[in-house]
């Protein structure tokens, strides 16, 4: 939530930098002109809407930005980007984020998408493409939603197998090791991330 | 005319009919494709979210795959291609990337200049191949059938990175739609709405509530099947009918199913019996 009062002292002033520098160039353009809530299809079920996110962002808010679940429930659907009239890449912002969050462990409300998305770059780098049934059975345990995870997505499982659209055996590649020594290089480029 | 095949992960899962058409079609209008040997995914909307160069490097371990065989990609998946785009969009322009990228692939023999781009099918077939090659080749009418288009989000934007479309009204499926005999439909205001696929794991009702609306639409306007370039959304509206509280069930195709029908291209090749509701009303349209 946010606070009445917001107490610049108690602001970061390097966030927007450190957000930058993951990846969210251009958000310090950002001059709040709200046409990304316009056309953000899930903006709706956001605690801040796109528009407050960059503000809080530019702000310095660290805590509270990384707490909140608006960029988990980014769609990546990169309408407000091509609509900003500022030129701020506003997924790559949301992304930038989530890259922050995940890598300082961060708990948000959003159990779910943290998991999903790590679940689904170990499946990238153990086999070299995703691999579903491990995926989702790793998300049901990992982001507590147990059985009752499992459960809600195994009717499309099914559905999926009886059309022989579900492989059952992961594919791996043989350039799981290039994708190994890949990920290590950037670890090391971008301090243990 | 010649590619390197990019298929991606879900052209071998959830997306295996529109794999199975792509390749059919392209072979009937003689445009040959070789696919990328050992190909890895594209790192989706979760790699951008770890990592910024992680997210290019996945796509450019493929790119540099292909530009060792002189050849542009080809890829049929709207989110593989607007991820391979963005990657060779950040090496070009983004400052820092190309340095971060070497890095990134010390010691893995990969390399990749940027020689090459991506390309996706509909762009290669109206633009390269050309309506008229196209409408030379339909052996079949589709005698009027009413056919949506649904583009989704990704194909076309932002437009400095993929642009072959319009981001607001895409016509490129309307245009092969037409060609084939079929009538392409308005679909006013989501022909590019959000189908809910990407927050369908976080936000179930949320994505269904998206999902609904452009089946709603659809259905409206009086459509006899929807068709689509992008397998997420491909699931999304084809599975997730009665989940979306749709209770007339309408067929979605993906737009390479159609295109081959219309070239003649029989439809157990085309993957007609994968989708996931029946695609016989389609079927009997074409052949009626």
């Amino acid at each position: 939530m946010l606070p009445d009062v917001i107490r610049l002292k108690e602001c970061d002033p390097s966030f927007v930098r450190e957000v930058m520098e993951a990846g969210g160039q251009g958000v310090s353009a950002c001059f709040a002109c709200g046409t990304c809530v316009a056309g953000c299809p899930t903006v709706e079920a956001m605690d801040h809407p796109p528009r407050r996110l960059m503000r809080m962002i530019n702000l310095g808010m660290r805590e509270e930005v990384l707490a909140s679940d608006t960029v988990w429930l980014c769609a990546s659907c990169n309408t407000c980007n091509t609509r900003c009239p500022r030129g701020v890449e506003i997924p790559n912002v949301m992304a930038a984020v989530k890259s922050i969050a995940i890598r300082e462990g961060v708990q948000p409300d959003e159990r779910v998408a943290p998991v999903f998305y790590q679940e689904m770059v170990d499946s990238m780098v153990r086999y070299g493409r995703l691999f579903e049934p491990r995926m989702m059975l790793m998300v049901s345990l990992r982001s507590g939603q147990g059985v009752e995870g499992l459960m809600k997505n195994a009717p499309l499982g099914l559905e999926l197998f009886k059309k022989g659209k579900l492989p059952l055996r992961p594919h791996r590649i043989k350039g799981t090791k290039q994708l190994k020594t890949i990920l290590e290089n950037i670890r090391t480029m971008e301090g243990g991330k | 005319m010649r590619f390197a095949y990019y298929p991606g992960c879900s052209l071998e899962a959830s997306g295996r009919e529109y794999d199975m058409s792509t390749r059919a079609v392209f072979e009937a209008l003689g445009v040959e494709l070789e696919e990328i040997d050992d190909w890895n995914c594209c790192g989706a909307t979760a790699a951008y979210s770890i990592s910024d160069t992680l997210a290019v490097a996945l796509p450019a371990r493929n790119l540099a795959l292909a530009e060792e065989k002189g050849l542009d990609v080809l890829a049929p998946c709207s989110e593989c291609y607007h991820r391979m785009r963005k990657a060779e969009y950040a090496v070009r322009n983004k400052p820092g990337m190309k340095e971060r990228l070497e890095k990134a692939f010390e010691g893995t023999g990969l390399k990749f200049t940027g020689r090459i781009t991506t390309r996706h099918p509909l762009d290669v077939i109206v633009n390269d191949v050309g309506i008229d090659a196209v409408k030379a080749r339909i052996t079949k009418d589709l005698n009027g059938l009413k056919v949506a288009p649904y583009y989704g989000c990704v194909i076309a934007k932002p437009p400095e990175v993929v642009g072959f479309e319009s981001v607001e009204n895409p016509t490129s499926m309307d245009v092969l739609i037409e060609a084939a005999g079929a009538r392409a439909l308005p679909m006013s205001g989501f022909k590019t709405r959000c189908c809910g696929g990407p927050v369908l794991i976080t936000r179930e009702e949320l994505a269904l509530g998206l999902t609904s609306g452009i089946l709603k639409e659809a259905m409206e306007e009086g459509a006899d099947c929807i068709v689509t370039p992008c397998p997420l959304c491909g699931v999304m509206l084809d599975a997730k009918q009665k989940a979306a509280g749709v209770e007339a069930e309408i067929p979605v195709l993906y737009f390479t199913q159609l295109l081959g029908l219309a070239m003649g291209i029989k439809p157990k090749r085309l993957g007609l019996d994968k989708n996931f509701v029946p695609t016989d009303r389609v079927l009997e349209v074409v052949s009626g």
